[in-house]
């Protein structure tokens, strides 16, 4: 009997991936008949290296968790933080952190509409998508003086204030999107093409998103209103009544595919829209920070002996941290960190089975994946199965950049 | 169809009914949140006993098919290990959802804990996690494979633990001071 089987491996380095992940499938022609999703491969040990370090510095760790959502990861850490300590932030500065959250959620949405275009073969629209969003990333720039990595928050508020100035240019950047926005809706959601091939596609129903315990967008395009900033508000955004952004409210109806999914990606920028407005016309006057002095923040923390659990709705979904200060050491004692993407990468095993090899890319981008927010150590070995150690692989990193300059005749 | 949402007090004593004794201590912890209008959302917060585990966590699936907010154990360097789960119940329903966080002790000598992949499959990466990390086995957990860790990850080694089971050794040049850097360089 002739063999009908394949096996088709994807990654972990692989060109339509842009972080390392392996999915391994097998094939009967063009259906997927088993598959197995392998992570781990951009694992670097974060939540070990958090339970050594200070709680200022293990701040700033957690903003490297992940480049995109690196306010999502440092907003739940101060949440948690403040819980456990028991300060509140002042309130502008409770209003100025959703401002910074929501700038980022649409510049990550407009990231997963590029990337989704790209894995399409969209290429234009993948062009199209990131030039309109250079302008967020701009403003992010003037309001925290980086592209990513921000490093505004602190425990007990924020590190920057927000001038009249800059709030010229946010009113400018929300006119721009808002017509930005409605473009975007006319070419996704009326392409006939766009349509075909994500209509039914990565289709995920209300109760397998229930038992995959799935996420953010991914849990309300199959129609589950679940959203941090509605059940369980912070800061400004209990003021602001926020609601779950589901398909069933645009369009009756949810069926949980690629398609519902860029629905509610495309409103949910519309619904930042709105937020950031509400903040910067009701924003109070006053402080920014509740402990400035951060020798006085660190010495509280060494006296604090607590738990918390912080969580913030980062553009991908939940992010949850929690934390005990135990009342010996400044920073955290334990310290857990569950990303979106932890949780929603559950729904590809099942989702690809029954599906085309051709699906796989959008089934694997549908969930925006993130994987240096889901893996947090890879451990190297030379020829012999001898377990490389740090000063090791930094001298011969060294060395290589040296042989490099060497062979491009770099004059150092 | 899901029921009425329960309030914090009445999530409580539904549990009590259910476990009784195995309650070792519970709590509410209450966060005010709001500049406009203060209110207010509760956390339930319960120290159980370890043989009662599956029995709570079947009476909080009766209640409200949960969201499995994390799984984390921590390990203080002593002989337990402490394990602490984090549910939802009533996610979807603005200023309705009650958090419950469950923790009860791990014996080193008997790390075994029954799984709840067969109520929520999506808690496989959980405990996945936990058993490469900890060391702690889950029975009838179906994928055993490694999660994060390499597939060569040496056995008996686990990066969460705080004893002769930690990885102390293996990562020792990556967590200097700064005092110990300059201490080294001679400043």
């Amino acid at each position: 009997m002739a063999k009908t089987q394949y096996y088709v491996p994807v990654g972990p380095i692989h060109p339509a991936l842009k972080e390392p992940i392996r999915v391994e499938a097998e094939v009967e022609g063009e259906r997927i008949v088993r598959v197995d999703v392998k992570r781990g491969f951009a694992h670097r040990g974060i939540e070990y290296m958090g339970m050594k370090r200070n709680a200022i510095q293990t701040l700033y760790l957690s903003e490297r968790i992940c480049g995109i959502c690196s306010i999502s990861h440092p907003y739940a850490f101060v949440i948690g933080s403040e819980k456990a300590l028991g300060i509140e932030a002042p309130p502008r500065a409770q209003y100025i952190r959703p401002i910074i959250a929501e700038l980022e959620r649409i510049h990550s949405h407009i990231l997963w509409l590029g990337v989704v275009a790209h894995e399409m073969g969209f290429d234009s629209l993948l062009f199209w998508t990131w030039k309109g969003r250079e302008k967020v990333l701009d403003l992010l720039e003037l309001l925290t003086g980086n592209r990513i990595n921000y490093s505004v928050f602190m425990i007990g508020g924020v590190r920057r204030d927000i001038k009249e100035s800059q709030i010229k240019a946010i009113k400018d950047a929300i006119d721009f999107y808002r017509i930005f926005t409605e473009e975007m809706k006319n070419v996704f959601l009326s392409d006939p093409v766009y349509k075909a091939r994500t209509r039914g596609v990565a289709q995920l129903s209300r109760e397998m998103a229930l038992k995959l315990n799935v996420c953010g967008p991914v849990a309300r395009a199959a129609g589950l209103r679940m959203d941090v900033r509605q059940d369980n508000p912070y800061d400004a955004y209990a003021d602001i009544e926020v609601r779950a952004i589901v398909p069933q409210d645009i369009v009756g109806e949810a069926r949980g595919d690629a398609y519902d999914i860029t629905l509610v990606r495309l409103y949910e920028i519309e619904q930042s829209l709105d937020i950031i407005e509400f903040c910067i016309e009701n924003m109070p006057e006053g402080r920014i920070m509740a402990i400035p002095n951060y020798v006085v923040l660190l010495s509280k923390i060494k006296k604090t002996k607590g738990e918390a659990i912080g969580m913030h709705e980062a553009p991908r979904g939940e992010v949850v941290h929690y934390f005990k200060y135990d009342g010996t050491r400044d920073g955290p004692a334990v310290w857990k960190v569950v990303a979106p993407s932890y949780n929603n990468i559950n729904s590809w095993a099942p989702l690809l089975l029954g599906a085309e090899v051709a699906d796989i890319p959008i089934v694997v981008a549908y969930i925006d994946p993130c994987m240096c927010c889901n893996d947090r150590v890879a451990v190297v070995r030379d020829r012999d199965g001898r377990i490389m150690d740090y000063s090791l692989i930094h001298r011969k990193a060294v060395e290589k950049t040296m042989r490099l300059k060497r062979e491009l005749g770099v004059r150092a | 169809m899901r029921g009425k949402p329960l309030t914090p007090e009445k999530v409580i004593e539904k549990l009590q009914e259910a476990l009784g004794e195995a309650i070792l201590s519970h709590g509410m912890k209450e966060y005010t949140v709001g500049i406009a209008k203060k209110r207010s959302y509760r956390e339930i917060w319960m120290e159980i006993d370890r043989k009662a585990f599956r029995k709570a966590v079947e009476e909080i699936f009766r209640l409200d098919y949960p969201h499995l907010h994390f799984i984390m154990g921590e390990d203080s360097g002593g002989d337990m290990i402490k394990m602490i789960y984090g549910f939802a119940l009533y996610h979807g329903l603005p200023w309705e959802q009650v958090s419950i966080v469950l923790k009860f002790n791990l014996p080193k000598s008997e790390l075994v804990l029954p799984t709840i992949t067969d109520l929520m499959p999506g808690a496989e990466t959980n405990e996945r996690e936990i058993r490469e990390m900890l060391g702690i086995e889950f029975e009838g957990l179906k994928n055993k494979r490694h999660l994060f860790l390499p597939d060569d990850w040496p056995e008996g080694k686990y990066p969460w633990r705080r004893d002769e089971y930690g990885v102390e050794d293996m990562v020792k040049h990556t967590h200097k001071s700064v005092k110990e850097i300059r201490k080294g360089r001679g400043e």
